[in-house]
């Protein structure tokens, strides 16, 4: 499990030109222990440039932002995309081992540990090419998970699937997830979804502010089809009603 | 109005449905027996009309000479051995300079020029300035087969490695995988394309490269052959070492890069 720390951060593309967009407008939040906060908010917010910020492929303009292991090693991190992101030309299994540290018999154990959770057990052999892209999907969440990471970051993994695959993948992600111990920050659009999977929903809005930072306090498992989830989810939705027609402003940097 | 339904044909009508003989005529196999058969049949008219050009047969006979004088193997291996030295020099600096390229803005701003004089430099050039500074020996061809194929070989992988999934990159560096490991899984076998074809490139740029060296460095070697037999006015002579060299470059590329070819991409081929 992992700390993560985001105190006072902003975001402006092209800062300095007369093309500056601010993405993200004085975020702070804290996260730690066997959490999963999702992030929600209309496309275009801010939220996958924020995770990219937290896993570093993309630098902030200010702020800090620190992510550290509970048990004071630097912290692992596990990375599960909108698409798959696989190497087409490498099987299923050498895919997972490519974001290994090492290879050698612990590791190869622990893939086909995560292959074999996701059902995809039989398939280490094959090209991603050969599966279906909700195959796919699973591998990259095994992917993720087999890296045993302190803070899982996940950036819209279903929103691509059929609402079927979906909802099973979900399900599968609530099962793995509460067998490991892990810290997850979740990005999506979908509230339904946000409620359904979290403990809490950091609402952004659209200019890259914190709307609303909502505590989900339902029992586990969750299923979609369950009433109490239902009824907190219409209840979540009309709380965001009032964020509807905030147009998305691009406001220049100071 | 009649009604018409469409009707599929499945795998098996079409094989039936078809004979054997008409499929093998319409393959593409075919297409290129044909294209051998007709520059076959070009060649002996022109050989008919004009006296300088020599016909099938007295390049087969000069062949067949050239051949019992125990000439042939041991030019040819001479050619071979400069050949596949400046190819693999080429292929490996090319490889090396070309991804180094593709990845750092600043490495191309540095190689960018260079690469494109030596693009526009002729094999020509080099073997004659090779010749003059290294003399006569191994290194001139193997000198100017690498000078003449290096850029190609740059020019192809930097454009492939440029190309590269940006999604795939940024998931690798998000995982902290190591910069080893990123190429070789990673760059190299996307850019397994443009390297084949910068190594294709290599291999027929080079052959000029080699053959100009030999013809002018008189060290021996197939080049070097063609040139005595031009020299001593025997176009037949001439026209043999030409025909060997076509028939080299030819089977090389079947052999090795169709099936080069088909072993990196095994994973786009592979049936669901
Ligand atoms: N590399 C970039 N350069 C410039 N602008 C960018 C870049 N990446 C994202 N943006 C802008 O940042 C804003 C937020 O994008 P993003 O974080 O992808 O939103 P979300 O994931 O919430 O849909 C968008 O307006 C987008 O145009
Ligand atoms: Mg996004």
């Amino acid at each position: 499990m992992a700390v993560l720390t985001v105190k006072d951060l902003y975001k402006t593309f092209g800062a300095g030109t007369p093309r500056a967009n601010r993405v993200l407008d004085n975020i702070s939040f804290d996260v730690r222990g066997q959490t999963f906060v999702s992030i929600v908010g209309p496309s275009g917010c801010g939220k996958s440039t924020l995770l990219n910020i937290i896993s570093g492929v993309e630098t902030h303009t200010s702020g800090q932002i620190s992510v550290t292991s509970d048990d004071g090693k630097p912290a692992r991190m596990g990375y599960v995309f909108q698409d798959p992101r696989l190497l087409p030309w490498r099987s299923v299994r050498k895919n997972m081992l490519y974001v290994q540290d090492q290879a050698d018999d612990e590791t190869n154990r622990r893939v086909d540990k995560y292959l074999d959770m996701v059902g995809l057990g039989k398939h280490g052999d094959f090209w991603p090419g050969q599966l279906s892209g909700g195959m796919q999907q699973r591998v990259g969440i095994a992917r993720a998970f087999a890296v045993e990471p302190d803070l899982l970051i996940m950036d819209e993994p279903f929103s691509h699937l059929d609402a079927i695959t979906a909802r099973a993948l979900r399900e599968q992600l609530q099962d793995i997830w509460s067998q490991s111990k892990k810290t997850v920050v979740f990005v999506t659009h979908d509230v339904v979804e946000a409620v359904e999977l979290s403990d809490r929903i950091i609402v952004l809005q659209p200019g890259g502010k914190i709307f609303e930072d909502i505590t989900i306090d339902l029992p586990r498992p969750r299923r979609q089809t369950d009433p109490a989830v239902a009824t907190l989810q219409a209840e979540v939705l009309a709380r965001l009603e009032r964020m509807k027609g905030m147009a998305p402003q691009v406001s220049a940097a100071p | 109005m009649t009604a018409t339904a469409t009707q599929r044909r499945s795998s098996e009508e079409q094989a039936s449905g078809t004979s054997a003989w008409r499929r093998r005529v319409t393959s593409e196999p075919a297409a290129r027996v044909t294209f051998y058969i007709t520059a076959f049949l070009i060649w002996v008219g022109l050989a008919a009309m004009f006296v300088r050009v020599p016909g099938p047969a007295a390049v087969t006979a000069s062949l067949v000479k050239e051949f019992s004088r125990g000439e042939v193997f041991s030019n040819f291996a001479d050619t071979f051995y400069r050949f596949a030295v400046g190819v693999f020099l080429s292929v490996v600096v090319g490889l090396a300079i070309g991804v180094i390229m593709g990845m750092s803005g600043l490495a191309r701003a540095f190689f960018e020029s260079p690469v494109l004089v030596g693009l526009s430099i002729p094999a020509i050039i080099w073997a004659f300035l090779t010749v003059m500074w290294f003399g006569f020996g191994d290194t001139s061809p193997i000198v100017t087969t690498f000078l003449t194929a290096v850029p190609f070989v740059i020019i192809n992988v930097a454009q492939g490695v440029q190309g590269v999934s940006r999604d795939l990159r940024d998931m690798s560096s998000s995982y902290g995988v190591p910069l080893g490991r990123r190429v070789k899984d990673l760059i190299l076998p996307a850019v397994a394309g443009y390297v084949l074809a910068g190594v294709r490139f290599a291999v027929i740029i080079g052959w000029n490269g080699v053959l100009l060296a030999e013809w002018f460095g008189g060290s021996g070697g197939a080049g070097f052959r063609a040139r005595y037999w031009y020299d001593a006015n025997q176009f037949a002579g001439f026209a043999a070492w030409v025909i060997l060299f076509v028939i080299v470059i030819v089977v090389l590329d079947q052999l090795l890069f169709e099936r080069a070819a088909r072993r990196a991409f095994r994973w786009r081929d592979a049936g669901h």
